[in-house]
């Protein structure tokens, strides 16, 4: 996420905004009809985010955004996560970062108001902590444009996109290359995960030619790095919004339902791994909000902080996720019930622009250099 | 050990608090007596040093901090402090944590508890004399709460206390009851009325001169081999009824309050010691190109407990956030989160070294008394680590606690 450059806005107010709109919009009951319907986007939604702003919020102001920051975006996104709404809002947000550090004028006017207006929803290639390996190849093409060739995998919120942004090699060096899904000869085939509030796409690319001006300027590392981290505090912050809400839930059945004659909340096992969730959701709850905030002041450390967030949160959601099914007991276990819905988005989260492991490997390289 | 500091004789006169109004300037003021005070040797002085050698380097240590006004500074300054902000507290702290400096552990009640205890519930005179003590004469506290038998339960606790005219009349026995040895006085809590109907309700809340008739105190020897907890026996001890602190049976409440210390501030300290351990375990391992940086399993274990580290201090500091509004509640729940976050990683952590100790970690050495979780020694740090899990309420207890008061699981 990028910083922003205004003083932001009232936070408090963006969140009661936007969970009033989820509340209402995404409740479980239309996040279940949506997953039972295999779509790839829920198009209502999408266009009342569009209306509302939320796509707009960290795009430049001369491109229609809004020009706030990361404060902002992690609000939405833990929302959007508590809710388990089923918008690509990750992958266009990624796009319009990558357009604001490495697009050219002519990119950004083409593509950030647009992407802004909810238009377009985006998707990037799905980068790692530590690996750049990319399966496509750029060449020179005619006319000052570039040819593609190759494969683009795990697309997240891909079959859902209006324009791709994808990680290619180019001789020795690797290039981010706009592409339009709706072109002659570009399919983008849906993957179906376990989770059905998200899909990945896959695409293939035989000698596709594409204009001048498909490829960005700025320093291809650089725009990874800043992806991925954005793309860390994204999944942190939606591990937070969905761990707290599906723990809420937890806690109410644990209050009201019955077994020996007494809610079973008040068994001593039970609360004691409630208390051990609550503890572990204020510790990483306290840390995604750090790195949220460093990366909002262009704190040099922010990058390590968003990888240090994304697998710390996501390993809490999943835990909470996991032990909130069990707790649950049978009516858990059952498609009825939200609890799977979290725990399939726990789980996917993990996984993610790399898992955990991934990600505490890179933070320990970079406390290393630090030491 | 002769206690002596590093000053040389030229040494200039420091005085942080003259320069609070600025925190870039109290900090390096603050830095600058600490590399003239603390000797650089002292690690290797204490390791291994006898109980009595311990004691005076903790009573020249408080006395160094008493001289710049650094022993009591978070207290009001009607009672001898110098009612400074939670942020000159946490400059102290965490320069205190990166220059090694002794942990002051043998006054922790004595600067932690006794004032948070006389806060809102002692007399004026109580306060005036035994602040004053702490401060200008070193008198070391300690905490009769714990009973053999009360252990968690701490309500069911039996020592008697009968009002006989002027005084109270003390019969019972404490436990666990930290530097007890070296105490001049003890918060003690006591039964005055064991027919009350609810067990907290017959409780009182009295201060006890450890030197008094009829007073025992019979050290206990902890797995470390060290003997820091005391059994204190009471045998018709007479304690003033102007000791008594708050009134006759309100003791528990007051005792809320003393435990509430415990929980906050005390563990902010440990946590600067903590992030410096952390950060120069990972140095040295750089430095040395240790083995176990080359071991996956190794390696992640260490980031998991580094990100618990940085997440414990943001904890930390939001409750500092909140004292700051609220200087002596604070959050009611957030010192029992650190508390147990901060005692489950320290566990974690310690094991982690004692298993990149291997073979070596077990072999019996001296160790660095007054060194807090780092005295370099794996096995006495790890066996520590329990003082944390256990004491100050049982993790398991905290956590029915945190289950009931903070999530409204029902009992």
């Amino acid at each position: 996420m990028s910083d922003g450059h205004s003083d932001g806005m009232d936070l408090e107010a963006l969140r009661d905004g936007v969970r009033a709109v989820l509340t209402e919009q995404a409740s479980h009951e239309k996040v279940a009809a949506f997953t039972n319907a295999e779509g790839v986007r829920d198009e209502p939604l999408w266009s009342q985010a569009a209306e509302l702003g939320w796509l707009a919020l960290s795009a430049d102001e001369a491109h229609g955004g809004l020009g706030l920051g990361s404060s902002e975006l992690a609000i939405v996104y833990e929302e959007l996560g508590r809710a388990l709404a089923p918008l690509p809002v990750l992958g266009t947000m990624l796009v319009v970062e990558a357009l604001a550090r490495g697009g050219d004028a002519a990119q950004q006017a083409a593509w950030t108001p647009r992407l802004a207006a909810g238009e377009l929803a985006g998707a990037v290639s799905m980068l790692t902590p530590g690996d750049r390996t990319t399966r496509l190849t750029l060449s020179a093409g005619a006319d000052g444009g570039v040819t593609l060739d190759g494969v683009a995998a795990d697309l997240l919120d891909g079959a859902a996109a209006d324009i791709l942004l994808l990680l290619a090699r180019e001789g020795e060096g690797l290039s981010w290359v706009l592409v339009e899904p709706a072109l002659d000869g570009v399919v983008v085939e849906k993957v179906a995960t376990v989770d059905r509030t998200r899909r990945l796409g896959e695409v293939r690319f035989d000698r596709l030619a594409l204009p001048a001006g498909r490829v960005l300027m700025g320093d291809a590392g650089q725009i990874a790095d800043a992806l991925l981290a954005h793309a860390a505090l994204a999944l942190a912050s939606d591990a937070r919004g969905g761990a707290n809400a599906v723990f809420e839930i937890t806690l109410d059945y644990l209050k009201t339902r019955e077994q020996f004659g007494k809610p079973i909340g008040s068994f001593q096992a039970l609360k004691h791994r409630c208390a051990d969730h609550k503890i572990a959701l204020v510790a990483s709850g306290a840390l995604v909000a750090e790195a949220v905030a460093r990366m909002a002041s262009g704190d040099p450390a922010a990058g390590r902080y968003a990888l240090a967030a994304k697998a710390l949160a996501t390993e809490v959601y999943a835990r909470v996720a996991q032990d909130a099914v069990q707790l649950h007991g049978g009516i858990g276990y059952t498609w009825e019930h939200p609890c799977h819905l979290y725990l399939k988005r726990a789980k996917l989260n993990e996984q993610l622009f790399g898992g955990p492991a991934a990600y505490l490997d890179r933070v320990t390289d970079l406390l290393l250099a630090a030491a | 050990m002769s206690v002596q500091t590093a000053t040389s004789p030229t040494t200039r006169r420091f005085d942080p608090l003259a320069c609070k109004d600025d925190l870039d300037a109290f900090r390096a003021e603050v830095r600058a007596w600490l590399e003239a005070v603390v000797p650089a040797d002292w690690h290797a002085r204490m390791t291994g040093a006898s109980e009595a050698d311990y004691v005076a380097f903790q009573r020249w240590w408080f006395a160094e901090m008493g001289k710049v006004g650094l022993a009591t500074p978070h207290w009001p300054r009607d009672w001898g402090g110098a009612d400074i902000g939670i942020r000159h507290q946490v400059i102290i702290f965490e320069e205190i944590a990166r220059a090694q400096a002794p942990n002051p552990d043998m006054f922790v009640i004595s600067l932690y508890h006794l004032p948070a205890t006389l806060f809102g519930n002692g007399s004026k005179a109580q306060r005036d004399r035994y602040l004053t003590g702490v401060k200008e004469r070193g008198e070391v506290w300690c905490q009769g709460f714990s009973e053999p038998g009360s252990g968690s339960d701490l309500a069911s606790l039996r020592t008697r206390a009968e009002r006989k005219g002027d005084v109270y009349v003390i019969n019972g026995q404490k436990v666990w009851s930290s530097y007890g040895a070296f105490a001049d006085y003890c918060l003690l809590l006591a039964r005055t009325d064991p027919t009350a109907p609810k067990k907290q309700a017959g409780i009182s809340y009295f201060i006890l001169n450890m030197k008094a008739p009829g007073v025992t105190v019979r050290p206990i020897r902890q797995a470390t081999g060290q003997a820091e907890f005391c059994e204190i026996f009471l045998d018709n001890v007479e304690i003033p009824v102007a000791d008594l602190i708050g009134e006759e049976n309100a003791g528990w409440a007051i005792a809320q309050s003393t435990l509430s210390a415990e929980r906050g501030l005390i563990i902010f300290e440990l946590s600067e010691r903590m992030a410096r351990t952390l950060d120069a375990d990972l140095a040295e391992a750089k430095r040395t190109d240790a083995a176990w940086l080359k071991d996956d399993e190794a390696r992640r274990a260490f980031t998991r407990a580094y990100n618990d580290m940085v997440a414990l201090r943001l904890m930390i500091r939001a409750l500092m956030q909140e004292i700051e509004t609220d200087p002596h509640m604070g959050s009611t729940t957030m010192p029992t989160y650190i508390k147990v976050h901060f005692s489950e990683l320290l566990r974690r952590y310690t094991e982690f070294r004692l298993k990149l100790g291997g073979l070596a970690g077990q072999l019996r050495q001296p160790i660095v008394l007054g060194g807090g979780h780092q005295t370099g020694n794996v096995m006495h740090d790890f066996l520590l680590s329990y003082a944390w899990t256990i004491s100050g309420g049982a993790n398991e207890i905290l956590k029915t606690m945190i289950a009931e008061r903070a999530l409204g699981l029902p009992r």
